[in-house]
């Protein structure tokens, strides 16, 4: 059961050379009472995904196709208004970067806790103070006291879990995440993502992570999908994806990552750069540039996302085994097996 | 001498500067408009008052209506008022460059020092160039008006510019302090660069033309201060100047009571207006390149 | 001692510093000025038949000090009485202490400023919004570059415009003079309604000199918050528009105080232009007429309040931006 569906999402940048896609034909699901993460280098259109999520892609841009069906509100795409702005915080919780400031800073963190009521027009406030002193109760924070700091009083990581304070307080069961471990240092890290589990755990969410870092991923997703140039290259069960990996771009971004391969001098850096709006590649694989095992198909057709495995899906036109073993002209730059 | 132009480049090469620059003033109409004003005028100072010789009084006519002979017509003299608005402009545009330039040499030179020097020197400049801010320009140009007559365009030039070089001074220095931020100092000390080569060669060029942008927003308000000070009647009246036209026809040519007048008060008024809408249009082009969170989306 | 108190005292010690540069300096000023006017002065009153100890009493009570004192005690002089509140009598009205003269004045110049000052705040700031929320469209440019333009005219622009268009075209308004002389001065209605007409104008010049300062640092307040991480989250959130508008428009107020303070400055010094054209007998019309008579002791004294004021301007409105702004105030 998914608590959301999107399916071919396609996003939209207007540029000086007209309307550019930043995610192209994505379909992806958030299964209930589990982790997704979803990783990608910066410019990859994650957080563009991200937040279309919520229907609040920023100015140059528009959805420009495909649903996303939110059990319980319906295709967001669709929603406008006092719908749409009900559901965001309501149906869908958001959580900013340790490092952005997602608070007033000229208010109390309870003054908007109360402005985030009366907007969404509760009827107990008394209630919501409760339950968000609870909430920040369970994740370490003295309740009582956070509600009376303003945001500069807070540190990087205090920030964060008052953040999931705010995306959790309305009973929210779909938590996004957006690069939760950015700017905190390891052992902060370690804790957020303890803290971000428990209460998936305890609040029975479906939650989506927005990371780049695959390795802080690793220890706390229930499923893992890969986002390059717009596209989901590849998705499928956190461990199978980790150790199987059958795209070439997830098999690098692995091998560039010593904490998943436990061998420092094994972890071998990417090549190339990753593209943006304007360089990413019209027709073809958009990952073909950088692709050792390109062939002459990738340059003429897209691979399509399509399911291999019960619970796999990946885009490319080579074969599974041979990504895996990497037997095919292997630049020596590009990962060799772990 | 290579690795010198290779730090210069790096932060900003000449040629994209130029090309920025360009395509800024050309992005929109408003700024094309804003260049051709300023530029208008500097040729009408530069190359007017050659189609003039002295100025010609007609007693015959006084306030005489706009006519073949005079476009704009004569003031309570006779004189020709267009005559009298070119010639005039000659001086307001001459003392703005120059109390432009002395400010440039006072705001430049104390801003960068103290952005480079930081530390003692900084922190003496900056009291400095607050209680230059602090004190209000105008009120002490008046009283200096008693003590020194600043009636030729050096003199007031020289006088605008010793009281009002702090702005400049700030933003030049808070943007050195931000080239030092960047790593810039760091990387030209590293190479062995004397300071003067540093200060001169490497800081001078990148806050230029932000000081550009400073200079023209203060050369509003020379304009306006040394109008002004015409205006009230506080230098003694050596040239023609808009700001005499504009006192002679408010307290002795008794322009508000007299229709016929008006072109004569309203010739220098419109001159300053334009000027200054020329040198806000243009601004915005050079604002745009410097902030880029102004720009608009593309 | 609160953080809040700190900072209070410092910028009090720090004006207090600044005003006594300021009176230094004008000290110097008034003994740089050509021919020493306190000599001049002690000459007449000898020529005029006094001794020369009344003479030097005379000059004494108008300027502070005689040059026959050393500079250091002359400079001492000065001070004691500054410090008294004495700021010496006037040459041109003899004997009339210069403080009645600036009291005097200083409503003339108070009321029309601060009046216009709210005004213009009421009008730029809404404005500044418009043009700050509609940045990329005609209107908006439109808007901001009437800002840039009024802020850089003159004041004596501004106000010349406004008396030929409301007086010399429409004669609705009068051109000077703080009321017409048939009334008798005083709390009586033709009267008040007189000095609230005379007063249109010179407010309205006021008004329009301001505007433009508050219409350009609200657009670019409003620019920079609309830029910021937490109102994209209190979207994200959400949170009801009227709610969201709220949090804009008091984090993008802030920085206007800096504003405030730079205002009074232009208002001090475009109250030269106003009072002259409009012939208004306020502090700026003071100091000009002072000027023209050679009146020292009414110059040095009238400069030192417009600097001191603008001194006590910047710490008023660095107090307020503490008050409001949690992030400072701690």
């Amino acid at each position: 059961m998914s608590e959301v569906e999107v399916r071919d999402l396609t996003v939209e940048y207007q540029t000086s050379v007209g309307w550019l896609p930043a995610v192209a034909g994505a379909s992806l699901d958030l299964r209930a009472g589990q982790i997704t993460g979803l990783v990608g280098e910066s410019g990859s259109g994650k957080s563009t995904l991200a937040l279309s999520l919520l229907n609040a892609v920023p100015a140059p841009g528009r959805i420009a196709g495909g649903t996303i069906e939110v059990a319980g509100v319906g295709d967001l795409t669709r929603l406008g208004g006092k719908q749409l702005r009900k559901a965001r915080g309501g149906a869908i919780g958001y959580v900013f970067q340790a490092s952005q400031n997602s608070l007033n800073p000229l208010k109390t963190i309870g003054r908007q806790l109360l402005d985030l009521g009366r907007s969404h027009e509760v009827g107990d406030l008394r209630a919501l103070i409760a339950r968000a002193k609870d909430l920040a109760n369970r994740m370490g924070l003295d309740g009582d006291r956070v509600l009376d700091s303003y945001q500069h009083e807070l540190s990087g990581g205090m920030r964060q879990r008052v953040g999931i304070v705010f995306a959790l307080v309305l009973n929210a069961k779909v938590l996004i995440l957006d690069e939760p471990t950015t700017a905190l240092d390891m052992l902060s890290q370690a804790s957020v993502l303890d803290i971000v589990r428990k209460v998936h755990d305890e609040n029975q969410l479906s939650t989506l992570i927005i990371t780049h870092d695959i390795g802080a991923i690793s220890e706390i997703a229930d499923r893992l999908a890969v986002m390059y140039g717009g596209r989901i290259v590849e998705d499928g069960p956190l461990l199978e994806v980790l150790r199987r990996p059958t795209h070439p771009y997830t098999k690098a971004l692995i091998g560039a990552t010593a904490r998943i391969t436990g061998d420092v001098d094994g972890a071998r850096a990417l090549p190339g750069r990753p593209p943006d709006l304007t360089t990413v590649a019209r027709a073809g694989c958009v990952f073909r540039d950088r692709c050792p095992f390109a062939v002459e198909v990738c340059a003429q057709t897209e691979p399509e996302l399509h399911s291999f495995d019960s619970e796999r899906r990946r885009a490319c036109h080579v074969e599974p085994s041979t990504v895996l073993t990497g037997t095919t002209g292997t630049p020596a730059a590009v990962g060799e097996p772990a | 001498m290579a690795a010198t132009a290779t730090l210069a480049a790096s932060v900003r090469s000449r040629r994209p500067a130029l090309t920025a620059f360009r395509k800024a003033v050309t992005r929109k109409p408003g700024r094309i408009i804003g260049l051709a004003i300023i530029v208008f005028f500097i040729l009408l100072a530069i190359c007017g008052p050659w189609f003039y010789g002295r100025l010609a009084v007609d007693p015959n006519s006084l306030y005489a209506a706009p006519s073949a002979k005079h476009w704009l017509g004569t003031d309570f003299a006779g004189s020709d008022v267009l005559q009298e608005v070119v010639t005039g402009g000659r001086y307001v545009l001459a003392t703005a460059a120059l109390s432009a330039l002395f400010t440039s040499l006072f705001g430049v030179t104390i801003g960068l020092v103290a952005g480079y020097q930081r530390g003692l020197t900084d922190s003496a400049l900056m009291r400095l160039t607050d209680f230059v801010l602090t004190i209000p320009g105008l009120p002490l140009l008046i009283i200096l008006s008693t003590v020194w007559n600043f009636g030729s365009p050096w003199k007031m030039g020289l006088v605008l510019g010793v009281t009002g070089w702090g702005g400049v001074a700030r933003a030049v220095r808070s943007q050195a302090l931000s080239l030092r931020e960047r790593g810039f100092l760091e990387a030209a000390r590293g190479l062995g660069l004397s300071r003067r080569h540093i200060l001169l060669k490497e800081m001078l060029p990148n806050v230029a033309p932000y000081a550009a942008m400073q200079l023209m927003l203060s050369m509003i308000a020379f304009i306006g201060a040394e109008v002004g000070l015409f205006f009230l009647g506080l230098v003694p009246f050596s040239s023609t100047n808009w700001g005499v036209m504009l006192n002679q026809a408010v307290f002795s040519g008794g322009a508000m009571e007299t229709p016929s007048a008006l072109i004569y008060l309203l010739a220098p008024l419109v001159c300053i207006l334009v000027l200054t809408l020329g040198i806000v249009l243009f601004l915005d082009a050079i604002d745009e390149l410097f902030n880029p969170r102004l720009r608009e989306r593309v | 001692m609160t953080a809040f108190a700190r900072r209070l005292a410092g910028k009090l010690a720090a004006g207090l510093v600044m005003v006594w540069v300021v009176v230094t300096f004008t000290f110097f000023l008034v003994h740089a000025l050509p021919g020493k006017p306190g000599d001049v002065q002690y000459e007449q009153y000898i020529q005029s038949g006094m001794n020369a100890e009344q003479a030097a009493a005379k000059v004494k009570a108008i300027y502070g000090y005689t040059s026959h004192d050393s500079m250091l005690s002359q400079y001492g002089g000065y001070l004691g009485k500054l410090l008294h509140g004495d700021l010496g009598q006037s040459i041109s009205y003899s004997g009339v202490p210069v403080s009645h003269l600036i009291w005097a004045a200083l409503p003339w110049t108070v009321i029309p400023v601060l009046s216009g000052l709210l005004v213009s705040f009421l009008i730029g700031v809404t404005a500044g919004v418009v043009a700050a929320v509609r940045r990329s469209s005609r209107w908006g440019g439109l808007l901001t570059v009437s800002g840039s333009l009024f802020a850089g005219v003159p004041a004596f622009v501004l106000a010349l415009l406004l008396l030929v268009v409301f007086h010399t075209e429409w004669n609705l308004l009068p051109d000077a003079g703080t009321s017409d002389i048939q009334y008798d001065p005083g709390w009586n209605l033709p009267y008040i309604g007189s000095v609230v007409q005379h007063a249109v104008l010179p407010v309205c010049a006021y008004a329009l000199l301001s505007y433009g300062g508050w219409l350009l640092a609200m657009k670019s307040s409003v620019v920079s918050v609309l830029g910021d991480d937490f109102i994209l989250a209190s979207e994200l959130r959400g949170i009801a528009p009227v709610t969201r508008a709220r949090y804009i428009g008091r984090n993008a107020i802030l920085p206007l105080f800096t504003v405030l303070a730079l205002s009074f400055g232009v208002m001090f010094a475009g109250s030269f232009f106003i009072e002259d054209t409009f012939d208004y007998p306020g502090l700026g019309d003071l100091l000009l007429k002072s000027i023209g008579t050679r009146d020292y002791p009414v110059m040095a004294g009238a400069f030192l309040l417009i600097t001191v004021s603008i001194i006590i301007a910047n710490i008023l409105a660095d107090l307020c931006y503490t008050l409001i702004d949690p992030r400072v105030r701690r």
